[in-house]
């Protein structure tokens, strides 16, 4: 059987004089290294390639892509890309699956040198080859050995391949790397795991709730001033919004006066973000709104989208100043000091209800508020509804999503797909009438005082309307049906089972 | 794939030289080579650092693809492998043969196991036999160094009307001379006359006597590696240019 190349991440500095004192009649020949060159560690913010076990490695205008230690290379730049963006070539097709709005980003930097060696028996005949590649940084070192075999010498392959597993002592895949290089690095995580006890004191989850995501959407203010990708602002808003639906789905947790005020703050930190997360969505569905609407009709949408890319660039740059203030940070700061413990809030009437209890309470109740809701949806009934069901449901997730520590996960894996395809198609048909809105209300903006805007953009958007329009009854008619689904008898039992026990 | 024997009747003419210094010419222009060490004496593999194998005596080996491959050995050089001495390679002239035939199992076999050289290259020993005979039906090509002397000369009829005797095809034969001496009368004399003589089986290209070939023995490795520029390595490079692609380089 032909042997493979074998691939070894050997944590720390090499022990040269070990690896060779441990090789019987063999003597290997290491290269002098090639110059030092500088590297940089790709990855996004939630850091997907690490977690599917590869490391991503730019330097001196090339990217290597180790999976299960073994390298591809491009030649090519890839920090501040979309993976999609790479040109065509190993690296790009390694990274299928890399998510589509998120650019690579450094995750840490050092030095990287490059040497080859050979292993020669007593007549200085190759029997082994390979290269090693050494990565430093402020922390410490990784070396990444390639070792290949040659044809005739199985033996003294294994015998250098067991060798090298010595030193590696356990490590596989990219992990040491990571461990090596930069063990400081935090891993971001958009939804981290909140642990809740049965009978936690109900003001005690929505603190620790509150306290986690406040956590998150910090974690990604950097990302948003710097500009790297939609989705550390998208990140933001939606840590902010979990901490909003939290003070006021948890109903009764803290003192009337304090929910409200509460309210209020976390509305006005979501405020100015607004502006730039539509016109983000906007400019993501640039390729698709042209595909809407005839080639005749696009002069006027492109007039449309370089207005919007300009108003995105004003819009962020005030939301950074305001980032960057002292008061916006103290804001957070104090935030975060409230929430650090729950005996700085003001306690509410329910604050002490033990959370399993009160779970089922929240999400039975909010359960019947949208079956009652969605019963009644006809064709004809009015649009307002039909947005007042989506809210409700979303809220429903929210419940279901904070509470899940307590409950069996496979019972809510089925409860929770056909509500998400429900969802999907309720927030589509939301998109499509909020875009049609924002369209008209552009159209109003670019027209003069006797309401005539430019023609070419006008004929764009209204046969941008037309379309959208169009796509929006087809999702409304949808509505009927993916409620059926959701309103199962088995997903009834599940919610009755689950959250209704006493009385089911 | 094909197939180059490099043979004499006769002992010392240069053939282990030819065959070392041939297929790395080979592999350096992107070809993948084996070179067979058919001499027991060991001498193709000794200049390769290979070590001539003890335990594939085996008279059955060529009927073995398996342990035909295990027995391989890669050589320093990218593309150029060795089959180490010492084996008994009675058979392996049904063996080549079979290698050729693209449909046959054996071919298969070697596809797969990563043995499907371009150009395999014969050291063979020197003398007549039915191995011999069945190798000049094998091979494409046969290249015969030829030491410009009358002692040679002699030698080299031998093969040709062994040739006709045989009916085996006379155009394989590809002679060249080797140990070229142009101060000497006698060497210039003898090429004059054998190319006459043996007009079309004549290479344009030779092999001067050159010590760095000698020295091969002691860098055990091909001369283009330890004296890239000198003239003998020059002179490997013309041989193999006009072998596999009939240029004559003006010498
Ligand atoms: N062109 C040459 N110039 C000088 N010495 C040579 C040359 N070719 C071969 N030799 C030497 O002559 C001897 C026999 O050569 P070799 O290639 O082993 O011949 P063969 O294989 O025909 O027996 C070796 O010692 C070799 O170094
Ligand atoms: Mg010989």
């Amino acid at each position: 059987m032909a042997l493979v190349e074998c691939f070894f991440v050997i944590p720390g500095a090499f022990d040269e004089a070990w690896f060779s004192g441990g090789l019987k009649g063999l003597d290997p020949r290491f290269e002098d290294a090639k110059p030092a060159q500088g590297f940089e560690i790709l990855d996004c913010h939630d850091q997907s390639l690490r977690a599917s076990g590869k490391v991503l490695i730019e330097s001196g205008g090339t990217l290597r892509l180790l999976h299960a230690g073994e390298p591809v290379t491009q030649r090519c730049k890839g920090k501040g890309k979309f993976a999609q963006d790479l040109p065509k070539g190993p690296v790009r097709d390694g990274l299928a699956g890399f998510p589509k709005l998120r650019a690579l980003m450094s995750m840490g930097a050092g030095q990287l040198e490059n040497r080859s060696f050979a292993i020669l028996d007593d007549l200085q005949k190759t029997q082994v080859r390979g290269s090693m590649m050494t990565l430093s940084s402020d922390y410490g070192q990784v070396s990444l050995v390639a070792v290949q075999p040659m044809r005739g010498y199985d033996r003294s392959f294994q015998a250098v391949c067991g060798k090298f597993d010595e030193m590696a002592a356990g490590a596989t895949g990219t992990e040491p790397l990571f461990q090596a290089l930069f063990p400081n690095l935090v891993v971001y995580k958009a939804k981290p795991q909140i642990s809740i006890g049965t009978q936690e004191p109900s003001i005690e989850v929505a603190t620790d709730i509150i306290r986690t995501y406040l956590a998150v959407a910090r974690q990604n203010e950097a990302g948003v001033l710097a500009d790297i990708d939609t989705e550390f602002l998208h990140d933001y808003r939606v840590s902010l919004r979990r901490v909003r639906s939290v003070i006021s789905l948890f109903k009764g947790v803290f003192s009337p006066d304090q929910t409200t005020a509460l309210k209020r703050e976390f509305s006005d930190l979501m405020a100015p973000t607004g502006r730039v997360r539509d016109l983000d969505v906007y400019l993501l569905e640039k390729d698709d709104y042209f595909d809407l609407i005839p080639p005749n009709l696009h002069e006027g949408a492109k007039a449309m989208f370089a207005q919007f890319e300009k108003e995105r660039a004003q819009a962020l740059s005030s939301l950074s100043r305001r980032f960057r203030t002292a008061s916006y940070d103290q804001q957070m700061n104090d935030l975060a000091a409230l929430f650090s413990d729950h005996g700085n809030l003001q306690p509410g009437e329910n604050a002490d209800r033990a959370a399993y209890e009160y779970a089922c309470a929240l999400i039975w109740k909010r359960y019947r508020k949208v079956c009652k809701l969605a019963r009644r949806i006809t064709p004809d009934t009015p649009d307002d509804d039909v947005h007042e069901l989506r809210i409700d449901c979303k809220k429903l997730r929210y419940l279901m999503e904070f509470f899940a520590p307590l409950f069996n996960a496979k019972a809510f894996k089925t409860i929770i797909k056909p509500l998400k395809k429900l969802q999907d198609n309720l927030g589509l048909f939301n998109d499509f009438s909020v875009q049609q809105e924002a369209l008209l209300r552009f159209v109003a903006q670019q027209s003069n005082n006797q309401g005539r805007a430019n023609a070419q953009i006008a004929m764009s958007v209204g046969g941008l309307i037309a379309v959208l329009n169009q796509r929006q009854r087809t999702e409304r008619d949808r509505v009927v049906a993916n409620f059926q689904h959701f309103d199962s008898p088995e997903i009834r039992h599940l919610f009755r089972s689950l959250f209704h026990k006493k009385e089911g | 794939m094909k197939i180059i024997a490099c043979y004499s009747n006769k002992g010392g003419v240069g053939k282990t030289a030819t065959s070392v210094n041939l297929a790395y010419a080979y592999a350096m222009a992107g070809q993948t080579v084996l070179l067979c060490d058919l001499d027991a004496q060991g001498a193709a593999g000794f200049y390769f650092r290979v070590k001539p194998s003890k335990k594939l005596t085996d008279a059955r080996f060529f009927e073995d693809v398996e342990r035909f491959t295990a027995s391989i050995r890669a050589s320093d050089f990218e593309g150029l492998d060795v089959l180490p001495a010492n084996m008994t390679f009675r058979d392996f002239d049904v063996f080549l043969s079979r290698m050729r035939n693209k449909r046959s199992r054996l071919k298969k076999a070697l596809v797969s196991a990563g043995s499907d050289y371009d150009v395999i290259i014969l050291d063979c020993p020197p003398n007549f036999s039915t191995l011999s005979e069945n190798i000049f039906k094998a091979a494409d090509q046969i290249v015969v160094p030829v030491i410009p002397t009358t002692l040679s000369e002699r030698t080299f009829d031998q093969l040709v009307s062994f040739f006709d005797t045989k009916k085996l095809p006379k155009r394989k034969l590809k002679a060249f001379f080797s140990m070229v001496q142009r101060r000497k009368t006698l060497h210039l004399e003898t090429m004059d006359e054998m190319q006459k003589l043996y007009r079309k089986r004549f290479l344009h290209s030779s092999i001067p006597f050159a010590a760095d070939v000698e020295r091969m023995g002691q860098n055990r490795a091909p001369v283009s590696v330890f004296a890239p520029r000198s003239a003998a390595s020059a002179a490997y490079q013309a041989l193999y240019d006009e072998i596999e692609n009939g240029v004559v380089s003006s010498q």
